[in-house]
């Protein structure tokens, strides 16, 4: 689905590129003769990857906010900054408001051209970052910062993001807080064994579509969550991973083109893995012409070129990896690599998807059958498959829209898959009481195939999932700010961080802290504004209280780790009755306490994976250690 | 797991951990000692005669397990090897075992194929050409009618040979004590190449395979879980074996074949080529001044660039540390006993080897989070632990340690300086304490007049027995 209808904010003047002051005032305040400014920007990207060449649809444009750019591109909230560091020196910055440029969509696809790698990257990173806020209902800033021990950033860089198109000469993508941006690497594909790209070719990972959503998707959630990253449990690496998967993959299904293309290749079953060639191929008979040979269904792969250039026969991922069967619900307990763990998340989550497609088209179906029409026979008609496209893209807009949503309804520490199937789900119930396509059914069910369970529920049922409301009234935060959507002044801040501690210690123990382990503070506060099904305006907060006690290792290890408690708190504004503004009303308390087995978990997982010895030579590392590097992450170290 | 002394594993294992605290208050870390130890047992006598010693070599494990049978003592050789601050004692030492042994080693095991394992099968291939030997013990990984596990192995050490190639490039550019760490660690892998061009482990391989005296022993390939066949005569004697380790791990396999083996190739094929690969055209160059003031900000240009350079690890090392782990965790670990006298023999296992065994699968995942109650009553029962991978932090889980009967014996074999914090003082301090200080080191004797005791390490426990002017230390049960 193209997101036309989301940017049309034209009566915005973008700064930078504030009118002449010559302006005459004129009295008729309904003329002006001035040129509107555009509401959004159209980009040529590519829709998966360069490999996949001219695929149907693979050449795309992407439509992003328009604000005026630097060379670079230099935007308000991503700076492309082309430094290579292994080859010491600078690309040319592409400055996508030359005239020329403007005309064309910017510079044609082209992998040889570092400048359409500015592009591209600046218009992949933008587009998430757009579909994050939309969904979220209010702005995403970057991190700043590890943590309070470091010294604050300067102004302006929670703003901006830097991406580094051709950051190093490696086979390797991540984001990283230390450089406060994303690196892409680029390679040379393997020479025994590069599937679809020439043996030693340069392989750029900045021009894949995949990677570019999956990194910027980690920095949005980093920027959201101060203690996401720290892996706690065998769940944490692989959650940031599935998260940012699924990102990546929902997004496939707004290309319209190759929805529509995939859909007549598979008859309408969208999850199936391959795709028949455009030419007839008798049972059993070898492929004579290309057209015959069947590919791997784009939209549900990740990264293809880099998975092939990797030696790999296929692409790096895929969205069905963890069947629905009693095999697939082992999984669980076996797979600890971070990417395949996330992909049992990413099954789960998709399994959900599609069945929820099914349930939505199946009467389309139904009446293209009755009509006479045979859907074993994959050709579907056009206008079917227009409407199925509808359909599916719809879907995976809603999909995508829970996700990110489920975000602010974890606990802000120590996350586990059953924590986000739990969350899924009271977003969900939050945002649409009403189900009729039973999507919170779909998704319990598709968890509970995959043996993800929620560690504390009482049963695995929809009631017992729900995180627990809060009793309406009986927990309140007077003089709590929520501001306008445009945000809030510092001072509000301010005055908020106060309210909310002050909170934190007098309610310590209804929210369930101990106040003598140690202070509690509040690393973020979010208002939100968001329309609800009915059509009102909701007016909440999403607010996290988090704790952290030093507790040592011991036993034969020395030194000490932070262990970390909190609480997610949804706070409510209601409307002014009886001319007086209620006191904003606490709904959910969302916690991740105390508890000793919790502890010694934490400690063994440290231990286990390493990390109770700093590795650097000073011997102190600030707690980095306690983190997740994607550098040695995604190279799979 | 099927397992061949199951009936004693019903026997009461009082829990050593405190019962969980209720959940509401907050529980201090558990640092006092823990509940009271199993009884001992009390069939010291069955096992009289049962010796374990320990070589002194340097950074490498070497011990011959002696075991009194029918016809006299009958021996069993648990690895030989040296890598790191080699003492140049091998060869007394392997002389000396043949001279222990009687040139006749019923039972020989190789926990896993590191250099510091096996490299003294090689470097006194002729000595070992003169033993008799009965079996020989490997982990599953070394089968060679298992493709996937040869597979393993040989890239394994096809990309322990790139890294230490890349290891030793930055060693030409200066010296660096970090890049020697790693350049050890990734020859450990391979044993270094020999002046053929043939690394040094395969040929100590060649002799476990086949280069002993006479007719080659038999080869088992064993996994946790898989009943063991000892020679008959150690079994008629009342020795029984049960391994414990290394588990099969097929996710350890794929993950190593797939990525890390091609992202260093990607890495290294680049590198190889004299200049460096342009990516692009030169007319693409640019320079700082193509951006305008604001593309900088807030950092600023030198600040960004640096926090760009200090953003990328070093995966080269960090790869080079996965390998090492990865290789520590193929170790077989054997559980011996003998007379009531329980004997755990855990070559270098680390935590992805040892946690198949305490928790029955991945730590964490559900149902994996509490000892199991065979591991919690093994480790409850057992009288000797060799300290794995010479005491290092990461190969003997607090979990492992808190669950040691109290007051049972160890030998942790190990040199200073040669890995950084291995041994690791804090471990050993928590074991001697676990052991009633009945820990040695092998560092603790001389080995010659070139390699005195360590000072550091303090005088034997009374507890072992060392005779002057020889290369090992023994414990007589």
């Amino acid at each position: 689905m193209p997101h036309r209808q989301r940017f049309t904010c034209d009566d915005v003047t973008p700064s930078g590129a504030a009118p002449a002051a010559h302006q005459e005032v004129s009295d008729d305040i309904f003329s002006t003769a001035e040129i509107p400014f555009p509401s959004e920007r159209p980009l040529n990207v590519y829709a998966f990857d360069p490999s996949l060449g001219k695929f149907v649809g693979n050449q795309m444009v992407t439509h992003v906010r328009y604000e005026s750019l630097e060379p670079g591109p230099i935007g308000e909230r991503f700076a492309v900054l082309d430094y290579d560091g292994s080859q010491k020196t600078f690309y040319k910055p592409v400055n996508l408001d030359d005239p020329k440029l403007l005309m064309t969509n910017g510079l044609p696809p082209s992998e040889a051209d570092p400048r359409f790698h500015q592009q591209m990257v600046y218009a992949v990173a933008s587009e998430t970052l757009q579909r994050f806020e939309f969904a979220l209902g209010r702005r995403v800033r970057w991190r700043t910062r590890l943590d309070h021990s470091h010294p604050p950033a300067p102004r302006g860089a929670s703003r901006r993001l830097n991406l580094f198109p051709h950051a190093m000469c490696e086979a390797n993508a991540f984001y990283s807080p230390d450089a406060h941006g994303i690196l892409f690497g680029y390679f040379k594909a393997s020479r025994t064994n590069p599937g679809r790209n020439l043996p030693g070719q340069t392989v750029f990972t900045c021009l894949s579509h995949d990677i570019i959503v999956h990194e910027t998707t980690h920095a949005i959630v980093d920027g959201i969550r101060e203690h996401f990253m720290e892996p706690t449990n065998v769940d944490v690496a692989a959650f940031h991973e599935a998260f940012a998967d699924l990102a990546a993959l929902f997004l496939h299904f707004s290309h319209k083109e190759v929805l529509v293309d995939t859909l007549q290749k598979t008859g309408g079953k969208l999850f199936e893995f391959k795709l028949k060639g455009d030419a007839e191929l008798a049972q059993g008979a070898t492929p004579a012409i290309q057209s015959q040979l069947s590919t791997e269904n784009p939209l549900i792969v990740l990264a293809t070129q880099f998975g092939e250039a990797a030696g790999r026969q296929s692409s790096l991922r895929s969205a069905l990896m963890t069947p629905a069967t009693s095999d697939g619900a082992k999984e669980i307990a076996t797979k600890i690599e971070p990417h395949e763990r996330g992909s049992i998340l990413v099954a789960a989550v998709f399994d959900a998807y599609f069945t929820v497609y099914g349930r939505r088209t199946f009467d389309l179906f139904r009446i293209f059958r009755a009509g006479g029409g045979n859907v074993d026979k994959s050709d579907l008609p056009a206008p079917l498959a227009n409407r199925l496209a509808m359909e599916a893209s719809r879907t995976a807009e809603e999909f995508f829209t829970i996700c990110a949503r489920a975000l602010d309804y974890c606990p802000p520490v120590d996350i586990t898959f059953g924590d986000f199937l739990r969350a899924l789900l009271t977003a969900h119930l939050d945002y649409t009481p009403d189900d009729p396509d039973h999507i919170r059914d779909a998704l319990m069910q598709a968890f509970r195939l995959r043996g993800i369970v929620a560690d504390n529920a009482i049963s695995f049922s929809e009631d017992a999932l729900f995180w627990p409301k809060v009793v309406r009234g009986s927990l309140r935060v007077p003089g709590l700010i929520f501001g306008d959507p445009n945000g809030l002044t510092k001072e509000e801040k301010d005055h908020n961080g106060d309210v909310l501690r002050a909170f934190a210690v007098k309610h310590a123990d209804k929210l369930g802290f101990d106040k003598k382990a140690g202070e509690i503070a509040a690393p973020s506060f979010h208002p939100m504004f968001s329309t609800g099904k009915d059509g009102k305006l909701y007016v909440s907060m999403v607010v996290e209280l988090v704790q952290t006690m030093r507790v040592p290792f011991g036993h034969g290890v020395p030194g000490t780790f932070p262990l970390r408690n909190g609480v997610t708190l949804l706070i409510a504004q209601d409307p002014p009755e009886h001319d007086k503004r209620p006191d904003p009303r606490v709904r959910f308390v969302i916690p991740k306490l105390y508890q000793p087995e919790r502890e010694e978990r934490v400690r063994n997982f440290y231990i286990g994976s390493g990390r109770a010895t700093t590795t650097s030579p000073a011997g102190h590392d600030g707690d980095k250690r306690f983190r997740l590097d994607f550098a040695l992450l995604h190279a799979g170290v | 797991m099927p397992r061949s002394r199951s009936t004693s594993a019903t026997s009461s294992s009082p829990r050593q951990r405190k019962p969980a605290g209720s959940g509401t208050a907050r529980k201090q870390p558990t640092r006092a000692a823990d509940a009271a130890p199993a009884p001992a047992g009390a069939a010291a006598k069955g096992a009289n005669g049962l010796r374990v010693r320990m070589y002194r070599i340097g950074f490498g494990d070497f011990f011959l397990l002696s075991v009194p049978t029918g016809s006299g003592a009958s021996h069993i050789l648990i690895d030989c090897g040296v890598h790191a601050k080699d003492l140049g004692s091998m060869r007394a030492a392997v002389t000396q075992m043949a001279k222990d042994c009687g040139n006749r080693l019923a039972l020989v095991i190789m926990t896993h194929r590191h250099a510091d394992h096996i490299s003294g099968f090689g470097s006194c291939a002729d000595i070992f050409a003169q033993i008799e030997v009965e079996r020989v013990w490997m982990p599953w990984f070394e089968n060679p009618d298992n493709p996937k596990a040869a597979a393993f192995q040989a890239s394994l050490v096809a990309m322990a040979g790139q890294l230490g190639r890349q290891f030793q490039m930055r060693l030409a550019a200066g010296p660096d004590p970090a890049s020697e760490q790693l350049l050890s660690m990734a020859e450990n892998i391979t044993g270094g190449l020999g002046v053929a061009g043939i690394a040094a482990n395969q040929k100590a391989l060649n002799v476990l395979h086949g280069g002993f005296k006479g007719s080659q022993p038999n080869h088992d390939y064993y996994k946790a879980g898989d009943p063991p066949t000892l020679p008959p005569d150690l079994a008629a004697a009342g020795l029984t074996a049960d391994i414990l380790g290394p588990p099969i791990d097929d996710a350890l396999i794929g993950q190593m074949t797939n990525k890390n083996q091609q992202y260093l190739a990607g890495a290294t094929e680049s590198s190889d080529q004299p200049e460096r690969s342009k990516p692009f055209a030169n007319a693409f160059r640019g320079k700082r001044d193509d951006y305008g003031d604001k593309a900088f900000a807030p950092y600023g240009f030198d600040k960004m660039l640096r926090m760009l350079e200090g953003s990328q690890p070093d995966i080269l090392a960090a790869q080079a540390q996965a390998a090492d782990k990865t290789l520590n965790n193929q170790s077989l670990v054997v559980l011996f006993c003998f007379g009531g006298k329980n004997l755990l023999f855990a070559g270098d296992a680390q935590w992805g080897n040892w946690e198949n065994f305490l928790y029955g699968g991945a730590y964490g995942t559900p149902g994996h989070t509490q000892l199991t109650a065979r591991a919690q009553d093994i480790l409850g029962k057992i009288d000797f632990y060799k300290v794995g991978h010479h005491g290092s932090a990461n190969a003997t889980p607090k979990d492992a340690v808190k669950a040691m009967r109290l007051g049972c014996v160890g030998m942790c074999s190990t040199q200073e300086h040669a890995y950084n914090e291995v041994p690791r003082a804090p471990l050993l301090e928590a074991l001697r304490q676990r052991m009633n200080d009945q820990l040695a080191r092998s560092d603790q004797i001389a080995a010659g007049t070139d390699a005195p005791a360590n000072p550091d390490a303090g005088p034997l426990p009374k507890a072992f027995s060392a005779p002057a002017h020889q290369l090992f230390i023994d414990y007589d049960f």
